[in-house]
């Protein structure tokens, strides 16, 4: 089998080469010292740090509300880069803007913005107190931040794909007497499906990883909003790198798993598409 | 069904696209709209479909207004230049989708879809591919499968924009003879848009030739080949040598070859085709002197161009034979003169 492909650029072997190192120095190594790490310990010792209740009550909190959130963006985003791309309004460019600002805020400004907003006394907290609804140091508030910081990827994802969607397309669905909810579900939601799998599963794993916003509105209450990253931290604090690396291969082995799951139903739909022989 | 136009007009911004048109196009008819890019043809095409909207004028099927009937209840087909098949469904499921898609008191058995997918497929030649995605065809074969999804409707009129537009020579002729085919068989009042003269003229039983957002022209290919009602036409129908002349006593002349010019005119341009010209090697007072400057040889035919003392290089076209036989070659000084020509007012 003829393993060589033909490209516009020559040396595929170096720049094969070149990928693999530089992916290997960037990449594998630190997850690879981490595993490395984690080796040293004793079986029972690496199962009593990965399963205190304490530990799994984190993990409930990170994957939920990461889940949450993602799930949160995949519906906004969808919608948010359907009137970019469809509408034409004033201040649009102003509004695409916007949507890249999670990215260029630092994580630690846009937590004390949401804590200060959203606490019980804060400018908008004060009001859904009224309510009953607290959001700042609960779980509530983690899923508010990760929903702030993963905005950016759905819409960018989304964008794209979506622009190059042929209007043709749904004047042959509307000619053939499909009505425009059908249109969406039938022709649009499939076409995009790719693009939208790819923005939730990245949106997911930023959530994930996700640690300055969260830590300013959780409040960090063992057993209620207690984030997995924290976790990690305080067994840092606590000298306990073992328990610390402990934990953190569980999540880099949940992260991988999901992320290779999403990656694979992304592949099965855009194989769908047909992309050309 | 019949299609009425009636006094459609379209602008986007300053741009006229359609100016006042009126068109009666007959049932179970196959109509060419036929006219260079940005003459309004596609735009026609498409509020008759109803995924445009006139600013004027209204649309009747059938003796009915349907000028503000949705595109979903005008039972039209409509076929796209670049086939606009759903990528992500198969074949089948492309062709199934106006059924799928209707309300469910009016949704065929799953049974009924399937053999009516099937017999459309058969009727492109193409069922074997029902399992197949779009990505996975040629041009043709997808224009073929479009054309399939479309009649699945059981539309009323079919139309088509530019059909074979995006295909090669080879396809595209052995395409449209299968289309006249078809409709041969059923019959379905049928209008495409094309810019190929060759195309319209073969495909169609009457032809319309629209220029800037008018309507130069209605009728059988015959009748607009050989009487064009006006300069565009002809010029747009085939190649052309253009001659301007004075006006003398009602005649004008190129070299001395005279023809009846039209009334009340001083000027005139005479219209005369690459095929309508004798050339010859002895000089008459009625032929006019040149000299060849490129043959070219396109198969069964071979164009000479001459270049003349006023005005453009003549172009002159031989059958094969005549070329050989003549034994015409570059440099040459001949003599032409033309059998047929068109006067117009100039």
């Amino acid at each position: 089998m003829a393993f060589k492909q033909h490209s516009v650029l020559p040396g595929f072997g170096l720049s094969l080469g070149f990928t693999l190192l530089y992916l290997s120095l960037i990449v594998l190594l630190p997850l690879s010292a981490l595993v490395v790490k984690a080796g040293h310990m004793e079986w029972s010792a690496f199962w009593h740090a990965i399963s205190e209740p304490r530990v799994l009550a984190s993990y409930r909190v990170t994957f939920g509300a990461s889940l949450i959130a993602a799930v949160i963006n995949l519906l906004f985003g969808l919608l948010l880069a359907w009137v970019l791309v469809r509408y034409s309004f004033p201040g649009k460019r102003i509004v695409d803007a916007l949507v890249d600002l999670p990215f260029a805020l630092p994580t630690a400004v846009a937590g004390i913005a949401l804590a200060t907003l959203y606490a019980p006394n804060g400018s908008v907290g004060q009001y859904l107190d009224l309510v009953g609804i607290k959001v700042a140091f609960t779980p509530l508030g983690i899923v508010f931040a990760l929903t702030f910081i993963t905005l950016p990827f759905v819409v960018r994802t989304v964008q794209p794909v979506l622009q190059d969607l042929e209007v043709e397309l749904e004047e042959a669905a509307a000619s053939l007497g499909a009505t425009r909810w059908q249109i969406f579900l039938r022709v649009i939601l499939p076409t995009l499906l790719p693009a939208l799998l790819t923005g939730f599963a990245l949106a997911f794993a930023r959530a994930i990883g996700e640690y300055g916003s969260v830590i300013f509105i959780a409040g960090n209450m063992p057993f209620v909003s207690e984030i997995t990253p924290l976790m990690i931290i305080s067994k840092l604090e606590q000298y306990d790198y073992l328990g610390a690396t402990a934990i953190a291969l569980v999540m880099l082995v949940v992260s991988f798993a999901m992320l290779l799951v999403i990656n694979g139903l992304q592949w099965w739909s855009a194989k769908r598409l047909g992309r050309r022989k | 069904m019949s299609i009425e136009v009636k006094n459609i007009n379209k602008r986007f911004g300053d741009f006229v696209a359609l100016d006042n048109i009126n068109l009666d196009i007959q049932t179970g008819e196959l109509l060419a709209l036929l006219g260079p890019s940005g003459c309004g043809k596609t735009t026609l095409l498409r509020i008759v479909a109803g995924l445009e909207t006139a600013d004027q004028g209204s649309i009747l099927f059938h003796g009915e207004d349907a000028t503000d009937t949705h595109v979903r209840e005008r039972q039209v087909g409509f076929v796209f230049q670049h086939y606009a098949l759903f990528r992500h469904m198969t074949v089948f499921e492309n062709v199934a989708f106006g059924l799928r898609v209707r309300p469910k008191h009016t949704r065929p058995t799953e049974a009924a879809i399937k053999q009516k997918v099937h017999a459309l497929l058969e009727l492109v030649q193409l069922d074997w591919l029902a399992d197949r995605y779009p990505a996975q065809l040629s041009g043709g074969q997808r224009q073929r499968i479009a054309l399939a999804r479309a009649l699945a409707v059981e539309p009323r009129v079919l139309l088509l924009d530019e059909p074979f537009g995006a295909l090669d020579t080879q396809v595209r002729k052995e395409l449209r003879r299968w289309l006249r085919r078809l409709h041969d068989e059923m019959h379905i009042t049928s209008v495409f848009v094309t810019h190929d003269q060759e195309e319209a003229l073969e495909v169609a039983d009457r032809v319309v030739v629209m220029n800037k957002g008018r309507i130069e022209q209605t009728g059988t290919p015959e009748q607009v080949y050989d009487q064009p009602a006006t300069p565009f036409v002809y010029q747009f129908l085939g190649d052309v040598n253009l001659f301007h002349s004075r006006v003398h006593e009602g005649w004008a002349e190129v070299g001395g070859t005279r023809f009846a010019a039209p009334e009340a005119s001083d000027k005139a341009v005479i219209y005369v085709r690459p095929h309508e010209i004798d050339i010859q090697r002895v000089a008459t007072d009625t032929a006019l002197a040149g000299v060849i400057t490129h043959v070219r040889l396109l198969g069964a035919t071979v164009r000479l161009e001459v270049n003349v003392a006023a005005g453009d290089p003549v172009e002159v076209e031989l059958t094969r034979e005549r070329y050989v036989e003549g034994r015409w070659s570059v440099g040459e000084a001949v003599w032409l003169s033309p059998r047929e020509a068109r006067v117009y007012a100039g």
